[in-house]
Parts: structure tokens; C-alpha cells; sequence
């Protein structure tokens, strides 16, 4: 069993990185020129936001591979842990995205295609929550679920791929981020919320992991002791 | 025996299954002849509404769920009567079976759109229809690929889980969108546009790159899907 | 061979079939073999007793490369059934009470398909010779779902032995059988008893008793005790309530 030792710290370094992110966001890096104005502020949460959320389902990527090679349960609850941030930040990312949709495009919601991709993402790792939640033999929901892990993560690049085929003209708003280019400062604060929010959810993933390690010890400790 | 071998004697053994009791063809059949009515009644809001430029997203609706009909009981009789077992403890390989039962259902759903794609011409297609033919077909042959080729792999998992035919379309739907998204698209290119291969080029291309990617991700996984 | 096993008389060295050493089996954190080691020699007929869940069916299903256990070797005909799975499937057949068979297809079309599967040579001359022996000939046409269950429970043995396989796993294979049933399958054991290695799992002590050249008792993933057969069913009831706790399923 992993000390917690450091745990806290890693919050700890989230924390200072996101505020400081943030202050630098409002009160370095100018208003954005383009029509999208002061609104283009929520840009230094919503993008870092969407990359943790992605960084996420690697992470569950990579545990399903080592679960699969090792059928260690410990490479399962990691997997759990990761999906259910991920899915967390990819919900996040859909309402902020939906704010900052309302502010610069005046309306709710445009099936614009990163926003679209993240919603099938909410889709799919649902999807893996509700597998989990049917098999009841624990190997072979890990193993099950490793596996649609593994292929949910592949199928996401293609999903943002795919809605790139839509013919143009069917999807009325086009949103290019990249369009006006970034200045140094407004990079600089980019940079500090997307290592601040990948920090964030480094912690979490430990945290969550460590817990679902110490409920698993609980269960094994009371079967010793009602056996 | 050889692999291919085993591939035959699945795909005869379920073939002679569903031609005796014909249970999964003729309920998808009627599925998909009844979606395009209903798709018919649903869209037409107006009179005179052409529906040329829902043709795509008509055909392929309904080729997936109707698919999803026949998916849930391609792996229903082998789990029933325990007969995966009995599979399993034959000296074959598990992507032998995929590869078999991957095959089995493209056939099935090759026998329905031949009885679908007509009517569906008939209905909704205003002339035309045979210059766009070879375009039709091989998005046709493309996409039915994908479909089956990942159908089967998560109807193995569902059919392994506590809820089987009700898991099948939350985890298929989601992650065959991509391909629905450039079928649907090249079909209606197709027929409402009267775009050729060449037009379509990078949605088959697309397409491809998606069966190939997934056949190369069941090969990987599919031990683990059929096993324990 | 090192391990060589010496009938009772001590003259000729009988070769291992079956050998297990150390197995292991956990399904998630629950260890449901813990650690069995045993040998059955070419020709030997092993039954296996215990109560429910003690790891029985599991043990029979890991010989069958149905289950893989990551702890402990297990060899069936001479090939690790981890490491080399293929020859072992080819050399064991399994009976259990389920029949395994296709309900909609006709006997001879079951079996078809599994002498495909095994790639049996003689398929049609096997089959013929098998449906022969098992009283099935006349019902060969006939789909599965109308036979009866002794009936079912006769071609799933035809099934388990097409490929002429060295062993046959039985996992309780006179459970739900009518008293007719149970006179066929017996008669048929004694037919093929010289022409495999046997492994049955049991709750049945007469037949286990019966049968078995070596008797085992498993409880809790383990093995409670075992000894050569030659033993009468009162003593070996009474060593049965001695190991295991709720002695009370014979």
C-alpha cells in the first residue's frame, strides 16, 4: 500500500498553478480582439478542462492494457477511477463550452464538432458504467470493462474525426479557436491552468485510486474476520 | 483443421439454424420495412417534403437497429443451452470464432438489405438510382463491415452480462456513430446529389480505416471478450 | 518419467495423464482453489467429492482450458494447459449435465459440426459408429429439441467422445437423469472405461465409489483427503462427515 504522503502536495501544487492561471488570465492576458471579447476568458478553464478530461481516459487506456496483461485488480480500480474524472471533466466541458457557446454565438448549444465529440464521449464512458454495473463476477466485469476502455479510448479520435465529415453548411456555426493566434502572455496563463488542472486530476486519480485500494483491503479484512 | 475450416463449419451450423427457424431474419425484415414506413409518415410534415436528403440517415438508422435485432441473437442460442461451452472446449481459436461469427451476421445483414434496399429505392429514391450503384454498394459493403465486425465483439460482452440485450445498444451506439456519421453522408451524397466514388472518396477511405481499426482492436481483445 | 506412478503389484510404471501441481485459481479477490496438487496415471479414473462451491467444477473446467489459473502448472496429455492449450483441447472431452448441443439443429448435424471443429477424419463412418453404439441411429434426423433428456444426455457423450479424445472430464454426469438414463450412461462408461483417462466430479458416493480407481474429497479450494480405491461406502461416508463440515449433502 502507497503512503499518502504526498497526495496533499499534489493538491496543493494544483491549486497554486490554477489560481495563478487565473489571476494571470484576467489581469495579464488581454481581451481577446476577435468579436469573442472578455467571454474568451472561460477559454483558460474550458480548454485545460477538456485535456484533463482526455488525459483521463488515457490513463483508464493504460490501466485496461495492464489489467488485461497482469489481471491485477489494482490496474481495475485505477481504470475506475480515471473513467469516472475523465467522464467528470468531460461533463465539465460540455457546460462550459455551452457558456461560452450562449456569450459569443448567442445560443445554448451548436453542433459544433469538439463540443459534439465530447458529447459522444459522455456517451460512451456512461456506457462504461453501465457494463460495470451488470457484471457482477468481479474478474469479468474488470476484464469487460478493460476492454470497452480500451476501445471507447480508441473510438474517440475517430468520433472527432468523423464529425469533421459533415458537409459543411448542415452545422451553421464554425468556431476556430486558432484562427486569431495567441499572444505570448495569453499562452503563458494558457499554459499555467492546463498544468494546474492536469495536476488537479493527477491528484484526484491518486486519491480515488488509494481509496478504492483501502475499500478493497476493508472487504478482504471483513471476509478474514466473518470467516 | 484449419481455421478457415471452423470458420465454415460455424457460419454452415448457424446458417442451417436460422434458415430452420428463420426466427432473426423475419423479425429483421419486418424491422427494417416497418422503420422506413414509419421514417415515411414521421418526416413527411409537409405534403410536397422531399425527403431525398434524409435517405442516408433513413437507410442507415435502420440498418442498425435492425442489426441490433439480429446481434442479441446471434450469441443467444450459443449461451442458452451452454453451447459456448461446448465451443470453447473445441481446439479453436478465439478469433476463429469472431471471424466466424462476424461473417454470419454480415450475411444476414447482406440477406435483409437485399430484400430492404429495394423497397427502400422504391419509396424514397426519385431515378437515378443505377448510376450511383456501384458508390451505393460500396458504402454499403464498407459500413456493413464495421457494423458487424464491432457488433459482434460487444454482443459477446453484453450476452456474458446480467442484462445481455439491453446493455447491447448503450454500448454499440456510441461508438458506431463515427461510421453512421460517414455512411449516412456518403449515401445521401449519393443519392440526393448523384456523387460518384471519386466524390465519396474520403468517406470510404474513412470507412476503412474504421473496420480496419476495429478488427485489428477485436483481434486484440477478443480473448478476453469470449473467455473465462 | 520421474513422477511415474506403480500399480499396486509395483511391475509396470504407469505414464502420467493428468498432473497438477500447486494450482491456484481466484475469480477477483476470492481464492476458490488453493493450491491442489494431484496426479492421475494413463487409464486411472479419478472421482472428485465435496460439498457445493468447493472448488470442484472449477478444477475440472482449469483441466479443460475452459478457466485459466495464473498459479501453479497444470499438464493434461502431456501439454501445459496455459502455455499449449490446443493439444490439450484436442485431448479431452467433456461431459457435464449440460448437454452442449444445438436444440434446433438435428442430431447428426450436432455432431457434424463438432467433427468439423475437431477436424475428426472419418467424420461420416465416426458419427455412423457412434449413434450406432449410443442407440441414436434411428433419431439421427431428428431435431435436439425433441429428444428426450436421457436421450439428450446420450448424444452429449457421442458429442464428448467424436475426436476419440485421451481423457474425459465428467462433471456430474448422472445429475437430472431418470433411473433409465443413468443404467444407459453406466453401461456406456464400462464400454469406453479402457480407452480413457476419467476424471469425475460427484455428489453421488455410490457411483463415485463405483468407479473411481483414486477417491479425492475437496473443501474450501483445498484437498481434504485422498486414497486408492478399494474402500466401502460406510467407512469412506464417515471419513466424508470427518472432512467435510456440512457432511450432511450425502
Amino acid at each position: 500500500m502507497k503512503k499518502l504522503v504526498s497526495a496533499p502536495a499534489l493538491f496543493l501544487w494544483a491549486g497554486a498553478f490554477l489560481i495563478v492561471g487565473l489571476l494571470l488570465a484576467f489581469w495579464w492576458a488581454p481581451v481577446d480582439a476577435s468579436a469573442m471579447g472578455f467571454s474568451q476568458k472561460i477559454f483558460y478553464y474550458h480548454a485545460p478542462i477538456a485535456e484533463t478530461s482526455l488525459v483521463g481516459f488515457g490513463v483508464a487506456f493504460a490501466a485496461a492494457v495492464m489489467y488485461l496483461r497482469t489481471q491485477d485488480l489494482k490496474w481495475d480500480r485505477l481504470g475506475y477511477v480515471s473513467v469516472r474524472l475523465g467522464l467528470l471533466f468531460a461533463v465539465l466541458v460540455m457546460f462550459t463550452g455551452m457558456i461560452w457557446g450562449k456569450s459569443s454565438w448567442g445560443v445554448w448549444w451548436a453542433w459544433e464538432p469538439r463540443l459534439t465529440t465530447f458529447l459522444l464521449v459522455c456517451f460512451l464512458y456512461a456506457a462504461y458504467f453501465v457494463l460495470r454495473s451488470v457484471v457482477e463476477e468481479e474478474q469479468r466485469r474488470a476484464t469487460y470493462a478493460a476492454v470497452f476502455a480500451v476501445i471507447a479510448f480508441i473510438d474517440v479520435p475517430i468520433t472527432w474525426f468523423a464529425t469533421r465529415l459533415i458537409p459543411e453548411g448542415l452545422h451553421p456555426v464554425v468556431f476556430k479557436a486558432g484562427d486569431t493566434g495567441m499572444e505570448g502572455s495569453m499562452f503563458a496563463s494558457f499554459m499555467i491552468s492546463m498544468i494546474g488542472m492536469t495536476l488537479l486530476l493527477a491528484a484526484l486519480i491518486r486519491h480515488g485510486w488509494q481509496i478504492e485500494l483501502l475499500k478493497d483491503r476493508v472487504t478482504d479484512l471483513k471476509s478474514i474476520l466473518g470467516g | 483443421m484449419s481455421g478457415w475450416g471452423q470458420i465454415g463449419a460455424i457460419l454452415r451450423k448457424d446458417l442451417i439454424r436460422e434458415l430452420r427457424t428463420r426466427d432473426m431474419l423475419v423479425s429483421m425484415a419486418l424491422f427494417a420495412l416497418l422503420a422506413m414506413v414509419i421514417f415515411h409518415w414521421a418526416f413527411t410534415v409537409r405534403g410536397d417534403t422531399d425527403l431525398t436528403y434524409f435517405t442516408g440517415g433513413m437507410l442507415w438508422v435502420t440498418f442498425v437497429f435492425a442489426m441490433l435485432l439480429g446481434l442479441n441473437r446471434s450469441f443467444a442460442q450459443e449461451k442458452d443451452e451452454h453451447c459456448l461451452d461446448g465451443l470453447l472446449l473445441c481446439p479453436v481459436d478465439r478469433v476463429t470464432i469472431f471471424l466466424a461469427k462476424t461473417v454470419g451476421n454480415l450475411v444476414f445483414l447482406l440477406i435483409i438489405q437485399a430484400v430492404a434496399v429495394p423497397v427502400f429505392v422504391l419509396f424514397f429514391v426519385e431515378g437515378g438510382f443505377l448510376e450511383g450503384l456501384p458508390a451505393f454498394l460500396a458504402v454499403l459493403l464498407l459500413a456493413d463491415l464495421g457494423i458487424c465486425a464491432l457488433g459482434t465483439l460487444l454482443a459477446t460482452i453484453s450476452m456474458n452480462t446480467r442484462s445481455r440485450d439491453l446493455l447491447l445498444p448503450i454500448l454499440f451506439l456510441p461508438l458506431i456513430v463515427p461510421l453512421l456519421v460517414a455512411a449516412t453522408s456518403a449515401t445521401t451524397l449519393v443519392l440526393a446529389d448523384g456523387a460518384g466514388v471519386r466524390e465519396i472518396g474520403g468517406r470510404l477511405l474513412f470507412m476503412l480505416g474504421f473496420d480496419a481499426v476495429f478488427l485489428v482492436v477485436a483481434w486484440g481483445t477478443y480473448d478476453f471478450a469470449i473467455g473465462e | 518419467m520421474a513422477a511415474a506412478h506403480y500399480r499396486r503389484d509395483g511391475a509396470t510404471p504407469l505414464e502420467i495423464e493428468i498432473e497438477v501441481e500447486g494450482l491456484r485459481k481466484t475469480f477477483g479477490r476470492r481464492e476458490v482453489l488453493k493450491g491442489l496438487t494431484f496426479s492421475v496415471p494413463r487409464g486411472g479414473f479419478l472421482s472428485i467429492f465435496g460439498p457445493n462451491g468447493a472448488g470442484k467444477t472449477t478444477t475440472l473446467r482449469v483441466l479443460a482450458t475452459l478457466l485459466t489459473a495464473r498459479e501453479g502448472s497444470v499438464k493434461v496429455a502431456g501439454h501445459d494447459v496455459r502455455e499449449d492449450p490446443m493439444p490439450v483441447r484436442r485431448a479431452v472431452g467433456f461431459i457435464s449435465h449440460n448437454a452442449m448441443l444445438y436444440p434446433d439443429l438435428t442430431a447428426q448435424e450436432n455432431l457434424r459440426f463438432y467433427a468439423d471443429m475437431y477436424g475428426v477424419a472419418d467424420r461420416e463412418a465416426r458419427i455412423t459408429e457412434l449413434l450406432e453404439r449410443l442407440e441414436l441411429s434411428a433419431r439421427r434426423h431428428d431435431a435436439v429439441r425433441a429428444y428426450s433428456k436421457g436421450m439428450r444426455q446420450r448424444l452429449a457423450i457421442a458429442r464428448a467422445i467424436l475426436h476419440r479424445p485421451r481423457v474425459l472430464l465428467l462433471d456430474e454426469p448422472h445429475s437430472g437423469l431418470d433411473p433409465r438414463a443413468v443404467d444407459i450412461l453406466d453401461g456406456l462408461l464400462t464400454d469406453i472405461r479402457e480407452e480413457h483417462t476419467f476424471v469425475m466430479v460427484t455428489h453421488d458416493i455410490a457411483k463415485g465409489l463405483e468407479w473411481g480407481s483414486q477417491l479425492m474429497i475437496v473443501e474450501g479450494g483445498r484437498i481434504v483427503y485422498e486414497r486408492a480405491a478399494g474402500v466401502d461406502r460406510d467407512s469412506f461416508s464417515a471419513v466424508y462427515r470427518e472432512h467435510v463440515r456440512d457432511g450432511s449433502v450425502l
